[in-house]
This record gives C-alpha cells, sequence and structure tokens, in this order.
C-alpha cells in the first residue's frame, strides 16, 4: 500500500494542474494510495510509524528539498520503502536522486528501482540533505584523528549529504555521492567582512569523513534540514544505508 | 635496415595521474591548518598548511605556498609547496621549480625540475646493476691502495 505525503505549500492553486497530472498517472500504473497532508509542526516519525501499522509499504513524500529533509529527518528510523515525487520550486535533491520533477517522477516510481542511502546523523535526530554552520569561532576534530582550525578566526561549515554543495564564488558545484560511505564537509574561512557586514569566503577546503566533532567556546548556529538550533559542541555521524529509497536511473551516484 | 626509433629505443610511456574534479578529494585550503594523523583514501590537495603526519594511498599535490611540517605516505606526489619530514612514496614524485623539501625521500621515479630544493637522502627501490657488487668491492680496493694491486687474485 502506498502513503502520499503532500506538502502544505501544495494546498496552493498553481499546483493543482501538477497535482491532478500525478494523481491521474498513478491511478493508470495503479499505486494510487492514501494522500496525508504535512502540517509545519507535524512529527512524522509519529505520523509514518501510523501509517505502517495500518499497512503502509511505500511513504512517498511529494514536495521540495524542504519537504523530504522535514520527513525523513525524522522518519529515517521506521522500517519502510521511501520515496519521492518532487513538485514545485527548491528540488535539488531529485537531481540526485535521478527523479524528474512533476509526472515524470511518478514513472520512476512505478519501477521501483530501490537502493539503500546512507544518512548523517547528529545530536539525537538525522538529516538526509544538508547541514549548516554559519561563519562561527569553531574547531572541528575529525575521525578522533586530526583537527582542523582556520588561521582567521570563524569557519563557515556544510555538511553535505544529497543536497550538493554549490560554491558561488566561481560557479564551482560538487556533486556528493550518498553512496560512498562518507559524509563531506566543507569548510570555509572568512578572509574578509566588507560593508554591510558582507562577508568574503576562501575556496572551501574539503574533508569526506564518518565522524566529525564540532566545538566552540561561544554557542553557535546549526541549520539542519531547514530546522535551526544552538549549540556548543555536536557530534556529527554517518548512518551507512539508513533508508531504502526509490531512485531513478540517471541518479548521480 | 633501420628500425623505426620506437622499436630501436623501446620506452614506456608514463601519464601522471590528475585529480578529477568529478571525485570529491580532500583539499586543505590557505588559511587552514591541519593537526594529527592526516590521512585519505582519497587524492589530497594542500593549500594551507599541515603538522603530525599525512598518508594517502593516490595523490597527495602540495601548491606552492603551501607548507607540511610532517612525514608523508602517498602513492605519488606533486610538490611545489614546502615539506620538513621524510617522504615515502610509492610511484611518482614531482617537485617542481619553487618545491623545498627537508627530509628523506623514498620512492620509484623520481622527476626534479630546475631550482627545486632537496635536503635528504633520496633512495629508489628496484635499482640492479649487473656485477655492480664485484665492481664496488674492485673500486674500493683500488680507492685503498691507489694503485692496481689486487692481494686477493
Amino acid at each position: 500500500m502506498y502513503v502520499y505525503l503532500y506538502d502544505n505549500f501544495l494546498k496552493h492553486k498553481r499546483y493543482n494542474t501538477v497535482l491532478t497530472g500525478v494523481e491521474t498517472r498513478l491511478t493508470d500504473y495503479g499505486i494510487a494510495g492514501k494522500i496525508l497532508r504535512l502540517q509545519h509542526y507535524a512529527n512524522a516519525e509519529i505520523l509514518v510509524e501510523d501509517e505502517i501499522r495500518k499497512g503502509a509499504q511505500t511513504i512517498v513524500i511529494v514536495g521540495n528539498d524542504a519537504t523530504f529533509g522535514h520527513v525523513l529527518s525524522r522518519a529515517a528510523v521506521c522500517d519502510v520503502t521511501f520515496a519521492f515525487i518532487p513538485v514545485g520550486p527548491d528540488n535539488t535533491i531529485a537531481d540526485v536522486l535521478g527523479i524528474p520533477v512533476g509526472v515524470d517522477a511518478c514513472d520512476v516510481l512505478a519501477r521501483r528501482r530501490k537502493l539503500r542511502l546512507d544518512v548523517g546523523w547528529f545530536n539525537n535526530r538525522y538529516f538526509v540533505s544538508q547541514l549548516h554552520i554559519p561563519p562561527s569561532d569553531i574547531v572541528v576534530e575529525y575521525d578522533e584523528k586530526f583537527r582542523v582550525a582556520s588561521r582567521t578566526s570563524a569557519m563557515e561549515l556544510v555538511v553535505c549529504n544529497l543536497k550538493p554543495f554549490v560554491w558561488q564564488g566561481k560557479g564551482n558545484r560538487y556533486v556528493v555521492h550518498p553512496q560512498d560511505g562518507k559524509l563531506e564537509a566543507f569548510l570555509r574561512p572568512v578572509v574578509h567582512t566588507g560593508m554591510f557586514k558582507r562577508e568574503t569566503f576562501e575556496a572551501p577546503s574539503i574533508f569526506p569523513f564518518e565522524e566529525m566533532i564540532i566545538s566552540a567556546k561561544k554557542p553557535f548556529v546549526v541549520e539542519a534540514d531547514g530546522k535551526t538550533s544552538k549549540e556548543k559542541r555536536i557530534t556529527i555521524k554517518l548512518a551507512k544505508s539508513r533508508i531504502e529509497m526509490v531512485v531513478g536511473r540517471e541518479r548521480q551516484f | 635496415m633501420f628500425k623505426p626509433a620506437d622499436e630501436a629505443m623501446p620506452h614506456t610511456s608514463y601519464t601522471p595521474p590528475e585529480a578529477s574534479h568529478d571525485d570529491i578529494e580532500t583539499v586543505v585550503g590557505p588559511s587552514v591548518v591541519v593537526e594529527g594523523d592526516f590521512a585519505s583514501e582519497g587524492n589530497i590537495l594542500v593549500k594551507g598548511t599541515v603538522s603530525g603526519s599525512v598518508k594517502t594511498g593516490r595523490l597527495l599535490t602540495v601548491e606552492e605556498g603551501a607548507k607540511i611540517l610532517a612525514n608523508v605516505h602517498a602513492g605519488e606526489a606533486v610538490v611545489s609547496g614546502e615539506i620538513k619530514g621524510n617522504m615515502r612514496i610509492s610511484q611518482r614524485l614531482e617537485l617542481t621549480e619553487s618545491a623545498k623539501i627537508l627530509g628523506d625521500v623514498s620512492c620509484k621515479i623520481l622527476v626534479v625540475a630546475p631550482g627545486a630544493q632537496l635536503q635528504g637522502k633520496i633512495s629508489m627501490g628496484g635499482i640492479a646493476i649487473e656485477g655492480g657488487a664485484k665492481e664496488k668491492k674492485t673500486s674500493r680496493r683500488t680507492r685503498m691502495s691507489g694503485d692496481v694491486i689486487d692481494e686477493e687474485e
């Protein structure tokens, strides 16, 4: 049985045509199912667990990167197959997974090509897309082997899992492979702070890792899958093959 | 009668591996300082400072202005910066014009550009010269005696 989790933003009438097309295609394939609308504060883990109890075998996330992160940050612990129908703007993860945006994503879902994906874990919750620490005075320790610090004071840190890291400086684009058994951390020290506190960053330093400890004397901001918190010390780990996901043939890993 | 140059002088061409941009490699930026046992399975590109030890089975690139204060183990290496420590490279080591090495070096293939500075012992495995041991003995005797007096024969 298929359960479809629609993001709240899909209520807007501009998405009516796409959603009607998606639902028609799913009915044609015989994989239409129950539709649930996600609210902002809904705990996806409880929701998914409840649906598994009722017989759900595939949970399909319908929305964008934020929806994908919101659901899987909690529901990654659930033993069920996940799928994704990307709709609307801000869909970079779909490209990595080889899933086309809109109605054509139903074809990928119908083929059911499944793979187990790695996800990141930090302070008792998962993150699937990206973890971001804005410029702070942090010290990073990798795999309990070496420490990384900046000669200047502040550093920005981005840990990528599924969402590609795009460095705006020279338009370089690094595509992160979710199946490589590592997470990738991009560190960018602040070189110069100009007018209106606009920061100039150095070219990123890149470190693949399995476990990383980030600490600082003062609390720093952590954004993971759209959720923000303040921490003084965090441990980021890799949960290997944590989720089973329906992926497309054109995936980038 | 005359063989083409390729047949007469067989040579093996060597193409150094380049760091692929598709692979995520480890990059140490110019103002980043790394301390400890720095190890990676992939290529390492150093633009900043590393102290402790550096280990990779693949290509290590040390850019101009970068500094490594550590013993280095790598599959291959291209050095344009400074290294203070022993280097053990299993294949090819290339020192460019701006390279400065202070330490012993062990590798299979060594390429040194004019201007590169190297202070230390170089050892390259796999060298075999026929009759080397006998000639060595003779030359030693010659050096000691300074004449063609052969006491052993």
